[in-house]
């Protein structure tokens, strides 16, 4: 979902559920590449059965990436993708299942978003070729190098689209990677394939999830298949906490802050595009061998495991006393609900609900109070129950004004202090107006080499005093030969014109509701819909059309997507206060709706810039001026801010596509579509592929030698017992059938093992409801979180559990280790009140340095602190660390720099190295401090016990069953 | 036309009036429709019947232009404040565009 706090919210207030990933790497001998060997058990001490992968997050970071310079044609980028998707399945090494999806067209909820990114990126890809070229001109004027400009086209990131050229390549391509792994590598010998491809309807991890669900709701489904899903949205852990399924764990990249990036012209890394100045490239290694490799560590994969989640969320919902039976599962549906509160892909958010301000937590505080009046749930199976919505909606609504004030107030706050920033930074880089000189020269207390006793005082003082008299001297005169000089003459005699207080803080956007003064709610409406607070109306069409969008949302993640047609057509939200008598607003969606054809939406999502991904005919709709649907098609567009300082955060204000018009224009120019462009606009299948080891791979076989064009059961014990419907494949991959490798860097399979098939999920009537519900069966993993009550039954310390094992080995040093670990780390461990600080929480503002110097560096600023405060010195004792946060911590930015350190030195640690162990415990020892103060010296025990924490060592990977 | 005019027009062509009342967008406001359907009904007995798609796209041209900050290209836009001559907007809204504003952040 389009709420990028949305993780980090979680993250940070339920840390334990993110598990760093154990990966195990291909090695590289004389010039050949060995494989990792993924039948070997998985070294995270955990066997996952199925893995789906929601393609379009590998697809975006492969072919455009941000990090790396970007690959130099298609061919570079399918490659990208498949090591990228090679480094997964060896990190995951599922046993059953890998499901591939792409998204397809997903339904017109959706356009809005869609056409709204693809409108900015089309933009801002332009200003960005703009930019280079004007910084390109600058420099090569200056005499400046770059290196020569590529021929190649710009990427635009707007054909990954379903219906494009590019993601038909990319389905051949998935389908070679496919047929090539499963006849080539051992790990993938007993896994079952499914690709679906962006001519499949749906978004990739809601295809996902109709799979999930539909296997579920058979009766040969295993209740304890342990999922893992990979992508980054933050929709995906709602998702998966829909399926109810016990074992859902979801692997993602690392999110690393302020990660370095190439300069977009010469390539190098250390500046940006507009610091560029074309200084030949350095070499790197002696010989320039490192030239391509990058400096920046690869991005590491974690874990989010669900079940820990599900403890939480089991601690945080449960209520005592309620005049209903608790039913945890119940609750857990009602707070995915209250999630889409605060932000969806499908709905813009309630202007009082924002994440950074805390608004799940008062969303929960208020559903544990109202849930007693209400009397039963709010939503079952995905279904709303709108009575009981209206009561959390009024509670809400009544904080709504305080909200608003609250933000003003914390936003005010915020600039404030960080003019007190800047004015501070800018008085210490000034440093004192007068400093003395040679023996009378400041010196730092407690150094080595102490002064010497000051000899000819009175010299020194003379010498000082000239000096300062020259200089004024000097400056004087130059002053006089200025304004002498210069036409306005008196200029330099009133002085420079000061600055104004503000002049480096940014100019504010210009704000005309301001939703913290009394009339919020009618300039609200008057400026973001044009209408009067008195058009009850109106706004009684927005909230009902908001209504219908949390029931279409929520059965869209419970049940699949109700309609293809709805979608919420406005641009912003109504205000909680507004959902009054909203019981009788929605009764059911229009039935049997179909989605848009692959080439129909891009005409609906893409601007004229990226028409070249069409036919001609089609393109010169989007830009003809007799075209019937021109006015979907605008060159430029408003940004309403909306509060926000950039542009990219704005509400872009997209006129709707009228669907009855965009159909009426296309029948004209359907008949001009070549044959290749009608089969990318037809829909297409998901396809299974297996190996010849594979049970299941007999059966199959024999449908194609006996030409079965359907069949709808398969035989349970052969595919843990998966079900679906299969048909014949047109052309089909068949064993011994050589495959043409579509990259002409890879080679061609001769001998495919490989088989693949049509698979369609198991059918089930409209009617049909899917249980949100634990099945009989499942058996619920072990907790992680530690007992609340442990303190009182347990006198050892609590050993929190780092991984998916429970048992995990721990490594023991020896003596001598210890020795050498206190010898690198602990050197400065008693010396005094500073000993205990964690190395500067600052990292990423450059301050940061390796551990033993770190705290030289500690040392140092003590012994100048008396004289008066150096910069580096003063930015550690004046800003408060982020373990203090000011007023709590309600900030984001502090926030942020709190999960931001949290991750690195977890990583760090990682290395397994002392010290990195060391940082993790230390942050942990730090974090308990905040929460029982009193028990201090009980923790402080508990660090030093647990100090040499490394990961286990690799031998010891079998025990753990 | 007056608002006035407007009204006896559609008294008096109640068939048109209906058929153009069914082109009406869900999200569109009665000061916004208003605007439009006088806009279409300006215009309407200029364009044939199976023109008539593309005399609701330069309504929706000229409207989002007015009501959302949409900017065409020039031909269009003038074309559409032609057809649209002698309409009056109150208070119209005022935007920035993405363009502006990237400029105006640029010159920082």
């Amino acid at each position: 979902m389009g709420v990028p706090a949305f993780f980090r919210w979680l993250s940070r207030k339920y840390p334990s559920i993110v598990v760093h990933c154990v990966e195990e790497k291909g090695r590289e001998c004389n010039g050949v590449r060995v494989p990792v060997d993924t039948t070997k058990p998985n070294p995270n001490e955990v066997e996952f059965d199925n893995l789906y992968l929601d393609m379009n997050g590998i697809i975006h970071p492969c072919t455009h990436p941000e990090d790396k310079p970007a690959p130099k044609n298609e061919d570079e980028m399918m490659v990208a993708i498949f090591e990228y998707i090679d480094r997964l399945f060896t990190i995951v090494r599922p046993r059953r299942v890998l499901y591939m999806a792409i998204d397809g067209v997903a339904p017109r909820a959706k356009m809005n978003q869609q056409r709204s990114r693809r409108f900015r990126a089309s933009k801002e890809g332009v200003e960005l070729t703009d930019e280079k070229n004007r910084i390109r001109e600058e420099i090569i004027q200056r005499g400046g190098y770059l290196p020569p400009e590529e021929i190649k086209e710009r990427f635009d990131s707007n054909c990954i689209t379903p219906g494009t050229e590019f993601m038909d390549n990319l389905a051949q391509c998935l389908r070679y990677y496919v047929t090539d792994r499963l006849s080539n590598d051992p790990g993938w010998k007993n896994v079952v394939v499914f690709l679906s491809d962006a001519s499949v309807p749906g978004e990739g991890e809601h295809k996902i999830m109709d799979f999930i669900r539909r296997q579920r709701a058979q009766p040969n489904h295993d209740p304890n298949t342990h999922h893992c899903l990979c992508g980054a949205d933050a929709d995906l852990i709602m998702l998966g906490l829909a399926t109810h399924e016990p074992n859902f764990t979801i692997i993602r990249e690392e999110f690393k802050p302020n990660k370095p990036r190439p300069c977009a012209l010469c390539g190098q890394m250390g500046h940006e595009l507009k610091e560029c100045q074309g200084v030949a490239r350095e070499k790197k290694g002696q010989h320039d061998e490192f030239a391509d490799t990058i400096p920046t560590a690869e991005q590491e994969f974690i874990f989010i495991r669900l079940s820990v989640l599900r403890e939480y969320l089991s601690r945080e919902l449960t209520m005592a006393s309620l005049p209903f039976p608790f039913d945890f599962e119940r609750s857990v549906d009602d707070w995915v609900f209250m999630c889409f509160f605060v932000g969806n892909d499908f709905l813009p958010h309630l202007p009082s609900l924002e994440i950074r301000e805390g608004a799940i937590d008062r969303l929960v505080g208020i559903y544990k109070d109202v849930v007693h009046k209400t009397g039963g749930y709010l939503t079952q199976n995905g279904f709303v129950n709108l009575e009981r919505v209206e009561l959390i909606m009024q509670a809400v609504g009544v904080a709504e004004d305080n909200i608003f004030k609250k933000r003003k107030e914390d936003d005010e706050n915020f600039k404030r202090r960080n003019k007190e920033k800047r004015k501070r930074m800018k008085a210490e880089q000034r440093g004192p107006a007068f400093l003395t000189t040679g023996q009378f020269a400041p010196q730092a207390l407690g150094r080595r080499d102490r002064p010497d006793p000051v000899q000819n005082a009175r010299q020194q003082a003379y010498n000082m005093r000239m000096h300062s008299n020259m200089d004024a001297a000097q400056s004087l005169k130059a002053m006089m030969k200025n304004g002498g000089n210069s036409s306005a003459g008196c200029s330099d005699g009133r002085g420079q014109k000061r600055k104004t207080e503000d002049s480096d803080s940014e100019p504010e956007p210009e704000d005309n509701v301001r939703l913290w003064e009394e009339g919020w709610k009618q300039r609200y409406y008057k400026t973001k819909f044009d209408v009067d607070a008195t058009d009850d109306g109106f706004r009684k069409k927005v909230v009902q059309s908001y209504v219908e969008g949390l029931c279409w949302v929520l059965r869209y993640y419970y049940q699949g997507c109700a309609s293809w047609k709805w979608y919420f057509p406005f641009h912003y939200a109504p205000f909680a206060s507004d959902f009054r008598d909203i019981k009788e607003m929605f009764s059911e969606f229009e039935k049997d709706t179909k989605p848009f054809k692959p080439l129909e939406q891009l005409m609906g999502v893409f601007p004229a810039a990226s028409g070249n991904f069409l036919p001609t005919t089609w393109r010169n709709l989007m830009v003809s001026p007799d075209s019937s649907i021109i006015d979907f098609y605008p060159d430029d567009f408003a940004i309403d801010l909306n509060g926000k300082k950039y542009a990219w955060q704005g509400v872009a204000l997209l006129p709707f596509v009228d669907e009855r018009r965009l159909r009426a224009a296309l029948t004209d120019v359907y008949p001009d579509l070549t044959p290749d462009e009608v089969r990318r606009n037809s829909l297409g299948s998901d396809v299974l592929f297996l190996g010849k080891f594979h049970p299941l791979f007999d059966f199959i076989h024999e449908l194609y030698r006996s030409e079965t064009p359907e069949v709808s059961v398969i035989p349970a014990e052969l595919c843990h017992g998966l079900q679906g419907i299969l048909n014949l494949a047109e052309d089909p991959v068949l064993p011994d059938k050589p495959l043409r490798s579509p990259i002409p860097t890879l080679r061609d399979i001769s001998h495919s093992t490989a088989i693949n098939v049509k698979f369609k999920d198991p059918h089930f009537s409209a009617e049909f409801v899917f249980k949100a519900v634990l099945l009989p069966g499942a058996k619920i993993p072990n907790k992680v979180l530690k007992p609340e009550d442990w303190e009182r039954r347990n006198r050892e310390p609590w050993r929190p559990q780092l991984g998916f094992n429970p048992n995990r080995q721990q490594a023991h040093l020896d003596q001598s280790a210890f020795r050498a670990l206190s010898h690198s780390v602990n050197r400065n461990q008693h010396g005094g009140q500073y000993s205990n600080i964690p190395p500067p929480s600052s990292y990423h503002q450059g301050i940061y340095r390796p551990q033993s110097s770190s705290h030289q560096q500690f040392q140092h600023s003590r012994q100048n602190s008396i004289m008066g405060a150096p910069p580096s010195f003063s930015h550690q004792s004046l800003f408060p660390r982020p373990q203090q946060p000011l007023r709590g911590g309600v900030q984001g930015w502090d926030r942020a720099m709190q999960g931001q350190q949290a991750a690195y030195l977890q990583n760090q640690s990682r290395g397994g190295a002392g010290p990195g162990a060391y940082q993790q415990q230390q942050q942990r020892y730090d974090q308990r401090r905040n929460e029982w103060p009193d028990r201090r010296g009980q923790h402080d025990q508990a660090f030093r016990s647990n100090r040499t924490y490394p990961p286990p060592p690799p031998t010891q990977r079998y025990h753990w069953k | 036309m007056a608002a006035t005019d407007v009204e006896d027009f559609i008294q008096q062509n109640r068939a048109l009036a209906k058929q153009v009342e069914t082109f009406r967008g869900y999200w569109e406001s009665e000061k916004h429709w208003n605007a439009r359907r006088e806009f279409l009904l300006r215009n309407i007995s200029d364009f044939k019947l199976e023109q008539l798609d593309q005399l609701l796209s330069l309504s929706m041209v000229w409207a989002n232009n007015v009501f959302m900050g949409c900017r065409y290209s020039s031909e269009l836009l003038e074309k559409v404040k032609e057809m649209a001559e002698g309409i009056e907007v109150e208070d119209a809204p005022v935007f920035k565009t993405r363009d502006e504003i990237m400029k105006s952040q640029q010159g920082r």
